[in-house]
């Protein structure tokens, strides 16, 4: 397939890895570790995300930890649950701790009903986590300036949103995303919202750099089959805009010769 | 010796390190991050770093999360 051709060219690096995949996928929501390993398999994604906890003493938790290692998954832990950039800081630092890996997504979203990321706190966490050696991915609003203030921080991408957290609303934000992607000089991944694979083909043909996606694919009626679906819908989209999309116009263009060669046997 | 772990008392045996700990509770070393009185300690520390009678203890899991 000509795309095969294409794609190998076509790695994206960021930080100190390279990745075949521009689909990132999230751990959280599955009904079970069995199907969640199937969906992330099928998704082909190279670097999933995770979350940290307190641990309950009174409760075992599942292992969730070892079938990703052993499918050989990048893990990128968050630092969901951070109210400020000191929390944020701490979380980082622990989940260095616990997978043994620099590499963060800084989150940042105090306000539970739309989980929407705390700007100032966020490049304060950055600015800090930087400095301190980490590969910060951020989650933040498509605000162009802000990313560009990230960028600056030293902050290996940015990961815009497209909707609020779990929404599955799809891309809200597209002429803020475009402005992003056009001014970004680190990768751009957006993260958040996307709700079906048009939503992610729609991100990629926009010349996003990646897309992260956990919602729409954890409560699909068939998790693994949306991965799949997923997978082929953000090939495409990087396809499409990779082949270079055709400009858009108000007025009809046609696509047919207008001769008038039915009028004369008429 | 007595020491907290995330707010529950724990009884110990003394010169228990981290790393017995977290075998002690039945944790994974892979996944697991520890504070000793709000101080992250480094997971090559884990092995010669050792409790005392009223440590605080923070111990955090990964877990599944987008």
């Amino acid at each position: 397939m000509l795309f095969d051709e294409m794609n190998k060219n076509d790695q994206l690096i960021i930080g100190d890895k390279t990745f075949s995949s521009r689909l990132f996928t999230g751990t959280g929501k599955f009904n079970d570790q069995k199907t969640m390993v199937a969906a992330l398999k099928a998704s082909q994604s190279e670097l999933v995300t995770m979350a940290l906890k307190r641990v309950d003493m009174q409760h075992r938790d599942d292992d969730i930890l070892a079938p990703l290692i052993k499918n050989g998954m990048n893990l990128l832990p968050n630092t969901s649950g951070a109210r400020n950039a000191k929390e944020a800081v701490f979380a980082a630092e622990l989940a260095r701790e616990a997978l043994q890996t620099n590499w963060v997504k800084l989150e940042i979203h105090p306000d539970p009903k739309y989980l929407l990321p705390d700007p100032i706190e966020t490049l304060k966490a950055a600015e800090m986590l930087a400095n301190k050696g980490f590969v910060v991915l951020p989650y933040v609003h498509a605000d162009p300036v802000l990313c560009k203030h990230l960028e600056a921080a030293g902050c290996a991408a940015v990961m815009p949103l497209g909707a609020p957290i779990g929404s599955n609303k799809g891309i809200k934000t597209g002429d803020f995303l475009e402005i992003i992607i056009e001014q970004a000089n680190i990768p751009v991944i957006v993260d958040a919202g996307l709700g079906s694979p048009s939503h992610a083909a729609f991100a990629m043909e926009m010349g996003a750099d990646a897309v992260l996606v956990n919602t729409a694919i954890a409560v699909a009626g068939n998790p693994v089959a949306m991965s799949e679906a997923f997978a082929r819908a953000v090939q495409a989209g990087r396809q499409g805009y990779l082949a270079g999309l055709g400009g858009q116009s108000s007025q009809a263009i046609a696509s047919s010769p207008l001769t008038a060669f039915l009028e004369a046997s008429l | 010796m007595k020491i907290q772990i995330n707010e529950q008392v724990v009884e110990l045996a003394e010169n228990t390190n981290i790393e017995q700990l977290l075998a002690h509770l039945n944790k994974p070393l892979m996944g697991s991050a520890v504070a000793v009185n709000q101080d992250i300690i480094s997971r090559s520390h884990w092995a010669d770093t050792i409790l005392n009678e009223g440590d605080n203890i923070s111990l955090f899991q990964v877990i599944a999360g987008g």
